[in-house]
């Protein structure tokens, strides 16, 4: 990424601030997102952040012991909500979620950069031109009717049956390599409106991690929002080939 | 200044830059030995007068008009397929009839998950009967109708999925639409 000049020394330090601001919001939103509980629409929000209360008690009175959780520090943690309806809040459990998930899923999207460099920049390049994101989350859509369509197909024999863990993974894969496409194109943009400085470009797909991350915990739409992402991932992958120079073509069939 | 007459091979080679002043300007002696040579060989005087006479030649003549249809046709040609969006937006159609009525069949949401459930049951039959510790597991009855509506829609999917692979920026033209 091509610098403009560096300027103000506030700019110096725009990129840790960038991220800073998304990992306090990713928290922040996370800790509403586990208030708001696992209520309709926002059914899978246990499957992102976890659920608000972490220890039950056994038949005996006694605390279970949690394997991985020796310390319990986040029982000591957990503060009725000031908003009617909603669940406790526990800051430690929204830390944990951010920790978790959001780690996580920034793993995945650099590695998957760090793997295929020059496969990621092709399927950017698409995603940044022209109607590039609409055809990507279009495509995505219809991926999904027609893995949902050969799945069902599938589970109607028994020969092929062993396939479908197989599509399910390469779906799953294909998403992966498109959020982490996402999550460059959005440092990128990042970088272009906010004329940060020049920076890693790891750096950047951080920070688009991040904000995908923050998306996916907002209350209530954040389920849909990764929903929308990981589909436009999903279709970007499948449009580009995998960020294939080529693309898709039948040249070598037709001899 | 050289002995040696110029030949009319090597005055030939020298000929372009002579013409444009190149030589007089780098090899004074050598563009003299020229003139020498062009004074007294009618035949490298003639290519002289043609190397000379070139760029008068050019410039006298005028350029064909344009065709009327060449904007629009590059216009054409570069411009986004807008029959291929129509298609794109006309095939969202039959593939949500086709999976709204699939849903219907298979009773909603429900359906879908005892589906699923049942993939994964059947699948840990199919391994357990692969060591040896269970049995085969049977295939569903399913109405032909079902099929051939998957069937329709994964058609009708691959068809746009194959529309927007060829809308989407820098995708390369296949073979078929070089031919068209």
């Amino acid at each position: 990424m091509n610098d403009s000049s560096p300027g103000h020394p506030g700019r110096r330090y725009g990129w840790a601030i960038v991220i800073g601001i998304l990992a306090v919001a990713g928290v922040l939103l996370a800790l509403a997102d586990i208030s708001a509980g696992n209520r309709w629409p926002n059914p899978l929000a246990q499957s992102i952040v976890g659920s608000g209360i972490t220890v039950r008690p056994t038949p005996s009175g006694n605390p279970q012991t949690l394997r991985f959780d020796r310390s319990r520090v986040g029982d000591r943690f957990i503060f009725d909500s000031p908003i009617a309806g909603f669940g406790p809040l526990n800051p430690y459990q929204a830390l944990r979620a951010f920790l978790s998930n959001g780690a996580g899923l920034v793993l995945l999207a650099l590695g998957a950069l760090v793997v295929f460099p020059s496969r990621a920049r092709s399927a950017v390049e698409r995603l940044e031109a022209r109607h590039g994101a609409e055809i990507a989350l279009g495509a995505g859509l219809v991926m999904v009717l027609l893995t949902l369509a050969v799945i069902t197909l599938l589970r109607f024999t028994l020969l092929f049956l062993a396939v479908v863990p197989l599509v399910l993974l390469v779906s799953l894969v294909a998403a992966l390599f498109g959020i982490a496409c996402i999550s460059l194109a959005i440092g990128r943009l990042l970088h272009r409106r906010l004329r940060l400085p020049t920076v890693h470009p790891l750096i950047a797909a951080l920070a688009g991690a991040l904000v995908v991350f923050d998306l996916a915990v907002i209350p209530y739409a954040g389920v849909f929002a990764l929903a929308a992402v990981a589909m436009a991932g999903l279709g970007l992958a499948v449009v580009t080939r995998f960020g294939s120079t080529s693309g898709w073509s039948f040249v070598d069939l037709d001899w | 200044m050289n002995a040696v007459p110029l030949a009319c091979a090597r005055v030939r080679v020298l000929l372009e830059s002579y013409v444009d002043g190149d030589l007089a300007r780098d090899d004074a002696p050598l563009a003299a030995e020229m003139r020498e040579h062009l004074a007294g060989c009618a035949d490298c005087r003639r290519q002289h007068h043609q190397a000379v006479s070139v760029p008068f030649r050019l410039k006298a003549l005028i350029s064909p008009p344009p065709r009327a249809s060449l904007l629009a046709d590059v216009m054409s040609s570069i411009g986004p397929a807008k029959t291929g969006y129509r298609r794109a937006w006309t095939l969202v159609a039959p593939e949500a009839i086709l999976a709204a009525f699939i849903l219907w069949y298979l009773s909603g949401l429900d359906g879908l998950s005892s589906i699923a459930s049942g993939i994964f049951g059947d699948l840990q039959s199919l391994a357990g009967w692969g060591s040896g510790t269970g049995q085969l597991p049977s295939v569903p009855r399913v109405d032909i109708v079902l099929l051939i509506a998957l069937i329709a829609l994964a058609a009708i999917a691959g068809y746009h999925l194959s529309i927007l692979i060829r809308l989407a920026p820098g995708a390369l033209p296949t073979r078929r639409a070089a031919r068209e």
